[in-house]
């Protein structure tokens, strides 16, 4: 079974709050999890960048494995990208992950084949990075150099987005029996054709989509369809995610554990304040001694009872005032005030 | 050719990286200039320029490149720099009586809706060197401006087509570079920027491999300061990573002058 992987599956943070994101703990059915991914600051260089969505490449693990029990899972994947954090490096990244299944044991009961519509970015472009065993597993089908027939030299072009078109592409590959197709990008695709076209045949689709390209209502309408959506954006580190950085030659590092939500939640969100009293270059703390002596002090305003009560009532030998006028004084017996009536 | 912008770029005309898609956009402001020292850079590096100039006439281009050193007629003549001079060409199609005349490039005019296939057309029959006489460097293309074609009722998806296109052969396939100028205008309401120029730039910042973005400064007009420049190179494969720098400029009468911010020659 592949219960391994589903305990893994955690709930990840809303991005937005009318996409789901439960999970659930059976693989079969249709899982939704929505991945966040937060790029390092734009204004420096950056060595690394740190992404969170490990969780989605164990999510493509679970969606192409369940052939074996012949269900019908997978789904769309949909990354999305804006201006400033540009979702290309993403695809590399899950070209890595997929050349990883691919050594995984389960590979000998299956094939696991990946098909890459490009039509954004050259062959060229796509495989860099890639070493020579991964990117020849990788089957591209050239959709960048003439996707409208200009120049009648196409290979494939955008009115070829078919059901059997499709279909068509993937049977090059007759021995896979689970296929993942990568387009890059829809936003292309989405240009040319409406919305409705786009189907779901395929086992696991994965593709880019450049959200401000489009109007609200196309975006909308993609993501509804996805089942799982990764938001390339700036943003703070939330609780319950686990955070990756992704090194130079493609592997991945982890670099904080998973908090699960819940009760535990709480704890962690205690433990992270800071304690003001450390690293200080005085001495902010009390001693046992200073302490006791500390509660033991009475303030002077705060009344208890007794003090309230010797106070208020004069004791018999209190002082008493005896005043003598001399020649300078003015004593006068009556009082002055005494017609005012309070 | 501005001295201080190659340092920036980290190009010279005798190296330069190959298959670049350079953008140059403006915002409140004319970013022309820049346009003039890509013209002149690439002219000095010996490469084959076709350039579309949709804007303004072929005298005004030479007028300005005269005084940064290159003579643009001369370069026309050798055959190292075609010119699509854009209003010439409108006017044949424009006017009724002259249906027929008119090369195919300007034939989004006629029927917008068509998409800029002839200009492509064009550009790829000028592109590909050959030809007799001397041997060119790699082909570059340089447009000025595409926004342009959007208010003359070209939509934007054709646009970036258009662009797709252009970037596959030139980049892509011949190795040469690209520049292209769009202009922004300025945004009313909300639901305009889908449709205008502003969706045109986003697609076009996804393809292009570095932006020059060119603003006027926030604080309002300036006699020394004309305006800044935000350079951002985009991490096209995953070796770079997506680099930006910001800095301002002057534009002088024989070119312009680049510095970091708040080190005019006027403040400090």
């Amino acid at each position: 079974m592949i219960t391994p992987y589903c305990r893994l599956l955690p709930y990840l943070s809303l991005t937005d709050s009318c996409h789901c994101t439960r999970y659930q703990s059976e693989v079969q059915g249709r899982l939704f999890p929505c991945g966040y991914i937060n790029p390092g600051p734009s204004a420096s260089i950056q060595a690394h960048q740190i992404f969170h969505f490990y969780h989605i490449f164990h999510h493509l693990a679970i969606s192409i494995h369940p052939v074996l029990q012949g269900t019908e899972a997978g789904g769309l994947i949909l990354i999305q990208d804006s201006v400033n954090y540009s979702g290309r490096h993403l695809k590399s990244y899950i070209n890595t992950t997929l050349k990883r299944y691919i050594t995984f044991p389960w590979h000998e009961y299956f094939q696991c084949v990946v098909h890459v519509l490009g039509f954004e970015a050259s062959e060229d472009e796509l495989k860099d990075g890639l070493d020579i065993t991964s990117a020849q597993r990788l089957h591209f089908h050239n959709a960048y150099s003439d996707p409208l027939s200009w120049t009648r030299n196409s290979q494939f072009t955008v009115h070829q987005f078919t059901l059997e078109d499709i279909g068509t592409l993937l049977k090059q590959t007759p021995q896979a029996k689970a296929v993942t197709l990568i387009i890059d990008s829809l936003s292309w695709i989405l240009r040319h054709h409406d919305p409705a076209v786009i189907w779901g045949a395929v086992r696991a689709v994965v593709s880019l989509l450049h959200s401000i390209l489009h109007q609200q209502g196309t975006v909308g309408r993609i993501r509804h369809m996805a089942t799982s959506v990764i938001t390339v954006a700036p943003g703070t580190r939330g609780l319950g995610e686990e955070i990756f950085s992704i090194n130079e030659d493609l592997t991945v590092t982890i670099q904080s554990k998973l908090s699960h939500p819940g009760h535990t939640g709480m704890n962690t969100e205690e433990s992270e304040l800071a304690d003001p009293t450390a690293n200080l270059t005085f001495n902010l703390r009390l001693s046992d001694t200073e302490r006791e002596a500390k509660e033991k002090l009475a303030l002077p305003f705060d009344f208890s009872k007794e003090k309230k009560s010797a106070l208020l009532h004069l004791g018999p030998s209190s002082g008493r005032i005896l005043y003598e006028p001399d020649a300078n004084d003015d004593y006068d017996p009556e009082d002055p005030e005494d017609d005012l009536d309070f | 050719m501005f001295a201080e912008l190659n340092s920036i770029l980290n190009t010279s005309p005798d190296s330069f990286k190959p298959g670049e898609f350079i953008l140059v956009s403006d915002k409140h402001t004319d970013a022309s200039f820049l346009i003039h020292h890509f013209l002149s850079f690439y002219l000095r590096a010996g490469c084959k320029v076709c350039f579309l100039g949709l804007v303004q006439s072929f005298s005004h281009y030479s007028a300005i490149s005269q005084r940064l050193g290159v003579s643009l007629t001369q370069a026309r003549e050798k055959g190292q720099l075609v010119f699509l001079e854009g209003l010439k060409e409108s006017l044949g199609v424009l006017l009724q009586g002259e249906a027929s005349k008119g090369t195919r490039a300007v034939d989004f005019l006629r029927d917008p809706s068509s998409g800029l296939r002839g200009l492509y057309d064009f550009v790829r029959d000028n592109v590909r060197g050959g030809g007799g006489g001397e041997e060119w460097g790699p082909p570059v293309l340089l447009v000025d401006d595409l926004s342009v074609v959007l208010s003359l009722g070209v939509s934007v998806g054709a646009a970036l087509d258009f662009s797709h296109y252009c970037r596959a052969t030139v980049c892509s396939k011949l190795q040469g570079s690209m520049v292209m100028l769009v202009r922004c205008e300025e945004e009313e309401e909300e639901e305009e920027s889908d449709e205008g120029s502003e969706r045109l730039l986003r697609g076009l910042i996804h393809q292009c491999s570095l932006t020059l973005q060119v603003q006027g400064l926030p604080t309002g007009y300036c006699r020394d300061i004309h305006g800044q420049v935000e350079v951002c190179w985009r991490g096209q494969c995953d070796g770079q990573q997506t680099q930006k720098k910001l800095f301002q400029y002057k534009v002088h009468d024989k070119g312009a002058s680049f510095f970091a911010r708040g080190t005019s020659s006027a403040v400090l």
